[in-house]
């Protein structure tokens, strides 16, 4: 119980600090949502009756109050642009980015930490080296170069997949369908790291004194890499997975825009650049949220794979 | 050692689709739609960007105006292939004698889509009314300022009174933007906010949802007046990056690629032979606007070095690899009042060069101020290069588009790249570019008052000879002026694949996806 409202409050003071500096940091970029909305032909006198509409002619200190106040009821505020409840258009992108990150680290996870296993198990080997650079290649590409060379590739000359990485109205098969090339190509740009860090945390585990026991007393190999080794290497594979998680929720603009998904990344940043401040605002404010969350999940998971952290 | 590699690549592919389940599972317990097989005929359409706002008081972007122009109707329209003036709402029109009474017959027997009842006349006192209400803050009060009053002596006619003559007013009624009807019970029980995404027309397809920065889907109107669509349901989805929709596009997951702009694609498209792709010239043309308010910039004789010193073949052929012709003037061949009969610039750097030395200007720098937007970013690359060829020293500021607009608004900048998208009403360009009353915050970032008389004029000429004369005239003094320089007269490109029969491309930026059969 303690545990949960720590936890609580440690996710209210995060929300807080972030909408509010959000909530500043939007309005010191030059521009205006009014101009925005109203386009090129807009006269003075009807971007001021917009302005005051939206409350924007009051000081922003004024707005930012009335803003706190009105979020403490759990309204955000509406679209600048729709006229629609901004938390309510975030979320309706949640479950896409979600499915991309999941879907996209399953794949991570079962192609790096394997990999990151045979390296560190043959460190040294011309196969680590191989890897190893392979990996090294997968972090320095470009995501979006991937995903171009993989819908060039699997859409346009072998017709495996759409190049539309998100269906429309299909059924559940069609959904798949269409997701297996994003998740692949974030999947792929993730494993790379994954790969990095399991190999640096096995060698790390690898080279220690119980492991050297085990191995004198006839322990076989696979028994020691998979049971005794793994699960000391476990923590650290978690946090890079959690983090990769929340991260890719936001940041998943460029596989986003690629294959033509809505998401929450490419949704904050169509709100930035239309000025839409509450729109920015309720997708900051998601993002911090999932983030907060994902790490007290790692928390509890951290104490599942290492009861010694659970302790504490 | 290959071997094991092998085996682990195997194991890998397998465990990946046991994570894709997994995920797939994730869906299925999120309640998304699911199993729905796409049986009646679907035409889905390309759009490059998200829809935001369908009230054709506040409307703008192509993208809005694409999706509007499926539900609403005007008065009347532009004939999608000539761009004449055609019978809409309404099926005939008088005129006054002295040009100040439109007197509009109404068809009968329309309806407004999700029953809200038969169209009549009220509905477009309320739509004209509501746009010229200083309340509502629409950005297109100032095209029906003209307006006097609107009076309904009976519900299938409508009577608008002008406070003095104005040739172009059917321009002004015609089916875009501000002249779309809208029904006054469904905006009432829709409300002015939630509106913008719950549209009400009169048009041949019905508004049904959307689902924000992934599609908008629409239904046929199976009552539409002039008869059902050929397609069930209209599809638009958003399709951000050019390559990827021309992909999918030959693969058939698109029927039609809307807003085909980048000159590879283009060219990729036509080379491959698979799918059709059209163009046509649009209504607009794109300027580098020169501040006359700003020294030396002030002086016609420094606009007119800047115009001979700009290659503007050069930049069509060689950035834009030949989609975008050469520009005469502001107006292009699209308008009915177009004429060539103008000053003309070529590329002629001495001759830029004698005329700076004429007007007494040395070496002095420039700032070419452009939007963070594809292609104009880019293309003041090459302006700033033949700038420098004859002494003038062009500094490119490129801004992020809220920023450009703030800059541009303030009407301080030496210089900035405008276009006026939009309807062949050439009012639309000039009284947006060159009239007193643009000063900015409004277009005339030029800061340009030649044409005042002018504009006056063309307000009061009746007919169409005494109209292409005085427009003639406004195109040949501002040319002569030389407050902007035309870089190229747009081009459009919409493609689609060989299986869409019917479909007419128009010049407004928008599209109509009423005719267009789909085949198989």
């Amino acid at each position: 119980m303690d545990r949960l409202t720590r936890q609580l409050t440690q996710l209210a003071i995060t929300v807080f600090g972030i909408v509010t500096v959000t909530f500043f940091l939007v309005r010191m970029i030059p521009g205006d949502p009014a101009q925005y909305m109203l386009g090129d032909y807009a006269t003075e006198e009807a971007l001021a009756t917009l302005r005051a509409q939206l409350g924007l002619d009051r000081p922003v200190i004024v707005q930012y109050g009335l803003y706190a106040l009105r979020a403490l009821t759990g309204d955000f505020g509406a679209s600048v642009v729709t006229g629609r409840p901004a938390l309510e258009e975030i979320l309706s992108s949640l479950p896409d980015s979600a499915l991309l990150a999941f879907a996209g680290l399953a794949i991570a996870v079962v192609i790096g930490i394997p990999l990151g296993i045979v390296t560190a198990e043959r460190q040294g080997s011309w196969s680590d080296l191989l890897i190893m650079v392979v990996a090294l290649f997968g972090i320095s590409f470009p995501v979006f170069w991937l995903g171009l060379a993989s819908v060039l590739l699997f859409s346009q000359e072998l017709k495996w997949f759409p190049a539309l990485g998100a269906s429309s109205g299909g059924g559940f098969l069609d959904q798949i369908h269409h997701l297996v090339l994003p998740a692949g190509v974030l999947g792929v740009s993730v494993a790379a790291y994954i790969t990095r860090l399991t190999r640096s945390a096995m060698l790390e585990v690898l080279n220690q004194d119980y492991i050297r026991v085990a191995r004198a007393m006839g322990v076989p190999q696979r028994r020691v890499v998979w049971r005794l080794a793994l699960k000391n290497a476990l923590v650290p594979i978690l946090a890079i997975v959690g983090v990769t998680f929340a991260w890719s929720l936001g940041s998943a603009i460029l596989i986003e825009v690629v294959f033509s998904r809505p998401g929450i990344g490419s949704m904050i940043l169509k709100a930035v650049s239309a000025r839409d401040y509450q729109l920015v605002q309720a997708g900051v404010l998601v993002l911090a949220v999932a983030v907060v969350l994902v790490n007290s999940l790692l928390d509890l998971a951290y104490g599942l794979v290492d009861p010694r952290l659970s302790a504490r | 050692m290959v071997g094991t590699h092998r085996q682990q690549r195997n194991g890998v592919t397998r465990r990946q689709f046991g994570g894709l389940l997994a995920a797939g599972a994730l869906v299925a317990g999120s309640g998304w739609p699911l199993g729905v097989a796409a049986a009646p005929p679907v035409l889905r359409v390309r759009i490059g960007s998200d829809i935001g706002n369908l009230d054709p008081a506040r409307i703008f972007q192509i993208e809005n105006q694409t999706v509007a122009t499926q539900i609403y109707n005007g008065l009347v329209k532009y004939d999608e292939a000539s761009n004449a003036l055609v019978p809409d709402l309404a099926t005939s029109w008088e005129i006054s004698g002295d040009g100040t009474v439109y007197s509009f017959a109404l068809r009968s027997g329309v309806v407004w889509h999700k029953n809200y009842g038969p169209f009549t006349s009220d509905d477009v006192k309320f739509s004209f009314e509501r746009v010229l209400d200083p309340q509502t803050g629409s950005s297109y009060a100032g095209q029906l300022a003209s307006i006097k009053s609107v009076e309904t002596p009976a519900p299938d006619r409508v009577v608008i009174t002008l406070k003095e003559p104005n040739s172009g007013f059917l321009h002004k009624v015609s089916a875009f933007n501000q002249g779309w009807i809208l029904s006054r019970k469904a905006l009432g029980e829709i409300g002015e906010k939630a509106y913008a995404l719950n549209p009400v027309g009169t048009g041949p397809f019905v508004f049904q949802v959307w689902t924000p920065g992934r599609e908008v889907r629409l239904s046929a109107n199976k009552d539409y007046f002039d008869g059902a669509p050929k397609v069930e349901e209209l599809l638009f989805r958003v399709i951000k990056d050019e390559t990827a929709a021309a992909i999918a596009l030959e693969n058939g997951e698109v029927d039609i690629f809307f807003g085909l702009q980048q000159p590879e694609v283009i060219q990729r498209l036509k080379g491959g032979g698979q799918v059709t792709v059209l163009d046509r010239d649009a209504n607009h043309t794109i300027n580098l606007i020169l501040n006359t308010s700003i020294k030396p910039l002030g002086d016609v004789r420094v606009r007119q070095a800047i115009s001979h010193a700009i290659n503007r073949k050069a930049l069509i052929d060689g950035f834009f690899k030949g989609t975008k012709t050469e520009a005469s003037g502001f107006l292009t061949s699209s308008f009915q009042e177009f004429t060539n009969d103008v000053a003309a610039y070529p590329y002629d750097p001495q001759k830029a060069k004698a005329l700076l030395k004429e007007a007494g200007v040395g070496p002095f720098t420039l700032d070419l101020v452009a939007p963070g937007a594809n292609p104009y970013d880019k293309i003041v690359v090459p302006i700033a290069s033949d700038l420098a060829a004859v002494g003038i020293d062009a500094k490119i500021k490129v801004l992020e588009r809220g920023a450009y607009l703030q800059a541009r608004n303030k009407g301080t900048v030496p210089t900035c790249v405008t276009g006026v998208v939009g309807a062949p009403d050439p009012d639309s360009p000039i009284l947006s570019m060159f009239a007193k009353s643009s000063f900015p915050p409004g277009l005339n970032t030029s800061h340009y008052e030649g044409v005042e008389d002018l504009i006056a004029a063309a307000r009061q000429a009746q007919g169409d000879a005494a109209r292409k004369e005085v427009y003639g005239k406004i195109q040949a003094k501002v040319m002569g002026d030389a407050p902007i320089v035309p870089l190229y007269a747009d081009r459009l490109y919409i493609a689609h694949t060989k299986g869409v029969s019917g479909f007419v491309q128009n010049s407004l930026f928008t599209m109509s996806a009423y005719p267009v059969v789909l085949a198989g």
